[in-house]
């Protein structure tokens, strides 16, 4: 009997046992090189978590004493009177991020749908006019602002909501555009195989599928919309008094952090640090249930 | 299922005048998005026009070399604007060298190395710092970050890198360096909220592909998820460098505000927007309309900002990402 | 030989007129009815008297139409403001005055474009501003509102002791020429205190300023001709000196960075506990910045106008040099009666003992001195309404 020993090397068998050995060894060294870069992705999620808990460590410790009964409900009152609070500060932000949510959203959503669409040169430069806006500062707008509409016809609560309404359109319309395009074409081309007119395919396969993009660019948006205080310093006026009316002079929770910070007396400041933690807590919860909301839309349409 | 890597293209149409249930028809659906489109073009425009209105008696009193001038001293009639383009540049530039790097790293993370039942608990957590108001940012960087920096981050930078010549001077604190990493801290959110989703959505065919190439975890991040998502992550590149670029309130507290053309990363600097807000509610004529004429330029830098940061997508990536990046 | 100020209280200050009054009205009497008594000595108390018919007027002005009041302008008075108009609604319920402190110059703008019954602003309007009011508006009422000082605070590690520094000094501090602790000048006014030998950093305002130009007003009087920089709302500081918008903004980098110094209200000095020093005043003494002495400053100089607004370094041993007034601006020629009655009743309410100056010190302020107090009522006697009357009445 032969001995396997005894024949000759199989060329194919050796370039196998090479190519493994290679393989192997390549494997080894693109191993050690993800672990590192892998470990590296963790540590700068760690650098990223360290001055978010810095930052809001720092605003709730400083502003949690602020918050009362009083803080809630009563209006802002000169230093030396006891109590008061934000309320007429609240009511200004409702109601002006409101009016801005309302008309930019649903203007923000159909334009990043129509960027999305198309792909012709009209198209890229509105996409490129949307980017440069944002890039805009934010006391611009408000110079903006602060022109257009408060020269003509003085300062409102309608004047922040357009210079807020400003800031907050690029960002969706970008961000709705980047998300509808995440949309894989053959949901589309189902679609229409199935006879479906574009309005409907935009209403029930594109934008149900963009959804969490969608809602994370939205409240990006209005997370940036709420914490905005130049365009505001420069169009709503201010009122100590409490204010539902949008075409007077309005408070509001940014201007008040801010006008409130630079007094001279510590209980002053604390309640603008108080009005800084209630903004923080409005995001997280604003944040918190649109991820719910999200997340039961998706459950829904399966 | 084909793998998809074209760009999604505007569907074939059906005949027009087509009605669907949701009552438009499809001319209907494109006339509204038209409309919707041409609203923001206006919007736009309008506000181009305003501020150059109101720039045009800078240019006409002053011509255009100003610009480039690097004194600012408005009583005896200087306006030199360079120092404070250099400072948004420098500025803008240290806070997205370290957002770029970090925020991808934590959208990778977060979309696909933090275990699933984590992921909305942190992914929450970091756009948590989109909600803090900029004049808090501002508070916090001048009481707490400026005397940590000055004490120990400086001196210590500036003993293993200030062989370089960028670490000159005194640690003081307040200057381009803080006011860059507080730029940092607040566009850090925008980029990881919008990398994550577009990097999460890459199609699961794609990672199966690689995968079975025998790809290690990183190579496909790498490889082809990073590549799949660029699009996308341009779009939050740009959202984040526009924030930097305009944020006003918060480096007007931690930059120093001086009007010098700053020689170190440590150096108290300003830039357009910190010039705008600090000088705006007292200036009249002349002072007025050059920081209008400011303002004008900034949206020049953004436009240029823009786009060199298309082309380096376009021309790096090929022309299918290209196409896509448009 | 340098001493510093002694100070004495607020209450015993202000009751000295109308004690001096009572002294004043028994000593003539007694000099009439019987030579032997000796005349008690009184001089007319510094800063004036206040009118007898104060209170009358007082009375008048919490009778004024219902209604809401927008205002604004310095960030300066805006604390004393709000106090003031909340006090007087609680009195009057209906008036509302909402009081925004946006900056003197944005309360100009806002003035001259209309949109506010009157502005507030630390230095007045001057010749460039008031030509920008139309022609049709009529003359424009300056008047002053409240009083204030600026104080110069530092932060020194191991400094315990008041620092005395005059005008020189400070201005070679604050315009880059001295630049250590222990630099000769500052050791040569502070003997046996012991000054560290680092880097000064000075501490000024990023934005335009009241409080700026104040603070520049006096250096440019203390130094006539080594103060360069000029007296302006906006300086060209030198490369060294921070700068940090807002006096809140000034006031946090003092606290946050050792071996600064800078120039911030009293109020905020105050409030923050900071170390301040006594500045050498136009007499020769060192005057440490309170209550009282900015008051002795002003009462030496009662009769200030719109032209003629400049308090600082003025006469007499207990003066605190770097002081000023904040105004208030409005129309002499009302375009509506409802308005223009609101306006002085509540700007004469504010500015008057009895009224709104009552509140200055309990927020560390300074109250005007009678004497301008009386000033600043004649002022507001010659705002008329539509049909050329009289709105101020008692």
């Amino acid at each position: 009997m032969t001995v396997l020993a005894d024949l000759p090397a199989d060329p194919t068998v050796e370039r196998r046992r090479a190519v493994q050995e290679a393989a192997a060894s390549s494997l080894r060294r693109r191993k050690i090189g993800s672990g590192i870069a892998l470990g590296v992705c963790w540590a700068f999620l760690a650098i990223a978590i360290v001055p978010l808990v810095a930052v809001v460590a720092y605003v709730v410790v400083k502003g949690l004493p602020a918050w009362n009964a009083a803080f809630f409900t009563q209006s802002t009152v000169p230093e030396g009177i006891p109590g008061g609070g934000v309320w007429n500060a609240i009511v200004g932000t409702i109601v002006i991020t409101g009016i801005a949510i309302a008309v930019t959203v649903p203007l923000g959503l159909v334009v990043g749908l129509f960027l999305a669409e198309s792909d012709g040169r009209a198209a890229a430069s509105l996409r490129f006019t949307a980017d440069v806006m944002t890039g805009v500062p934010s006391i611009t707008v408000g110079i903006f602002g602060y022109i257009a509409i408060v020269r003509n016809y003085g300062y409102s609560g309608l004047a922040g909501s357009f210079a807020i309404g400003f800031i907050m359109l690029p960002v969706i319309v970008r961000a709705a555009e980047t998300a509808f395009r995440g949309v894989p074409t053959s949901l589309n081309e189902a679609a229409l195989a199935l006879g479906a007119r574009k309005a409907t395919i935009a209403r029930r396969v594109v934008v149900p599928t963009a959804l969490p993009g969608v809602i994370t660019g939205v409240l990006l948006a209005v997370a940036r919309g709420l914490g905005e205080t130049a365009p505001l310093l420069l169009t709503i006026g201010g009122n100590q008094y409490l204010q539902w009316n949008p075409t007077k002079q309005m408070a509001s929770l940014p201007t008040t952090i801010y006008n409130s910070s630079s007094q001279p007396y510590a209980d002053q400041v604390q309640l603008a640090w108080g009005a800084a933690l209630l903004l923080v807590v409005v995001v997280l919860v604003l944040s918190i249930g649109s991820r719910l909301l999200a997340a039961r839309l998706r459950k829904e349409r399966r | 299922m084909t793998i998809i890597e074209t760009p999604t293209p505007a569907p074939a149409s059906l005949p027009p005048g087509t009605r669907g249930r949701f009552g438009l028809s499809d001319r209907g659906f494109r006339w509204t998005l038209g409309a919707a489109a041409l609203v923001v073009a206006a919007l736009a425009a309008w506000f181009l026009v305003s501020i150059v209105l109101q720039a045009r008696p800078a240019f006409s009193t002053l011509g255009f070399s100003w610009i480039f001038q690097g004194t600012w001293d408005p009583s005896h009639g200087k306006y030199g604007l360079l120092p404070f383009i250099l400072g948004t540049l420098e500025v803008t530039a240290i806070a997205v060298v370290l957002a770029v790097p970090i925020g991808l790293g934590t959208a990778l993370a977060l979309a696909y190395l933090v275990p699933a039942r984590t992921r909305a608990g942190l992914s929450t957590t970091v756009e948590l710092l989109a909600a803090v108001p900029s004049v808090v940012y501002g508070l916090w960087g001048l009481v707490v970050l400026a005397p940590v920096f000055r004490d120990t981050v400086e001196p210590f930078l500036t003993s293993v890198l200030g062989w370089t010549g960028l670490f000159d001077g005194p640690d003081q604190g307040v200057g381009l360096l803080l006011a860059g990493v507080i730029l940092f801290v607040m566009i850090m959110p925008t980029m990881v909220a919008i990398s994550r989703d577009v990097l999460a959505v890459v199609p699961n065919e794609q990672l199966e592909g690689a995968m079975a190439l025998g790809a290690t975890r990183w190579q496909v991040l790498r490889k082809v998820v990073v590549p799949g998502a660029r699009t996308g992550l341009l779009g939050a590149f740009t959202l984040a460098t526009g924030r930097a670029l305009g944020e006003t309130v918060a480096v007007a507290l931690v930059i120093g505000n001086s009007p010098y053309i700053a020689h170190s990363i440590k150096s108290p600097a300003a830039t357009i927007p910190s010039l705008i807000v600090n000088n705006f509610g007292e200036a009249t004529g002349t002072e007025l309309a050059v920081l209008f004429a400011a303002g004008l330029v900034l949206l020049v830098i953004g436009i240029t900002v823009n786009s060199v940061a298309r082309w380096l997508v376009w021309s790096t990536a090929g022309p299918s990402a290209g196409a896509a990046a448009r | 030989m340098t001493t510093t100020n002694e100070t004495r209280t607020m209450r015993g200050r202000r009751a000295a007129p109308l004690a001096a009054l009572g002294l004043a009205a028994a000593a003539l009497l007694t000099a009439c009815s019987s030579s032997s008594t000796p005349a008690t000595t009184t001089t007319a108390p510094p800063g004036g008297t206040l009118s007898a018919d104060n209170a009358s007027y007082l009375a008048a002005d919490l009778k004024a139409p219902a209604g809401t009041l927008n205002a604004s302008g310095s960030t300066f008075v805006q604390p004393f403001f709000t106090s003031a108009f909340y006090a007087y609604t609680g009195k009057n319920p209906g008036l509302q005055v909402n009081y925004q402190g946006v900056g003197s110059g944005a309360g100009i703008t806002a003035f001259e474009a209309g949109s506010v019954a009157f502005a507030a602003s630390d230095v007045p309007m001057g010749a460039s501003d008031l030509a920008k009011v139309p022609a049709s508006s009529g003359p424009v009422v300056q008047v002053p509102d409240i009083l204030g000082g600026v104080t110069v605070s530092y932060n020194v590690p191991g400094v315990s002791a008041r620092l005395k520094l005059d005008g020189p000094t400070l201005a070679g501090i604050f315009d880059g020429t001295i630049t250590m602790w222990n630099a000769s000048q500052i050791t040569a006014l502070n003997p046996g205190v012991t000054l560290p030998s680092h880097a000064i950093v000075p501490e000024v305002r990023a934005d335009s300023s009241g409080t700026t130009y104040i603070f520049t007003d006096y250096l440019k009087s203390a130094n006539p001709t080594t103060w360069t920089l000029g007296t302006s709302k906006t300086i060209a500081w030198p490369a060294t000196a921070v700068q940090t918008p807002k006096n809140s903004g000034v006031a946090a980098s003092i606290k946050a960075t050792p071996y600064s110094i800078g120039y911030v209200e009293l109020s905020y000095a105050i409030q923050n506990k900071f170390a301040y020093a006594a500045i050498k005043n136009a007499a020769g003494t060192y005057v440490v910045p309170s209550l009282n002495t900015v008051a002795a400053d002003a009462d030496q100089k009662p009769n200030v106008s719109a032209t003629d607004f400049s308090i600082v370094n003025q006469a007499g041993a207990t003066s605190y040099p770097i002081s000023g007034y904040s105004w208030a601006i409005l129309l002499q020629k009302q375009t509506s009666d409802t308005t223009g009655a609101q306006v002085v009743k509540v700007l004469d309410w504010t500015t008057h003992t009895g009224g709104g100056q009552d509140l200055a010190a309990g927020l560390d302020y300074v109250a005007l001195p009678p004497a301008v107090q009386n000033q600043v009522r004649t002022q507001l006697l010659t705002v008329t309404g539509t049909t050329g009357q009289t709105l101020l009445s008692k």
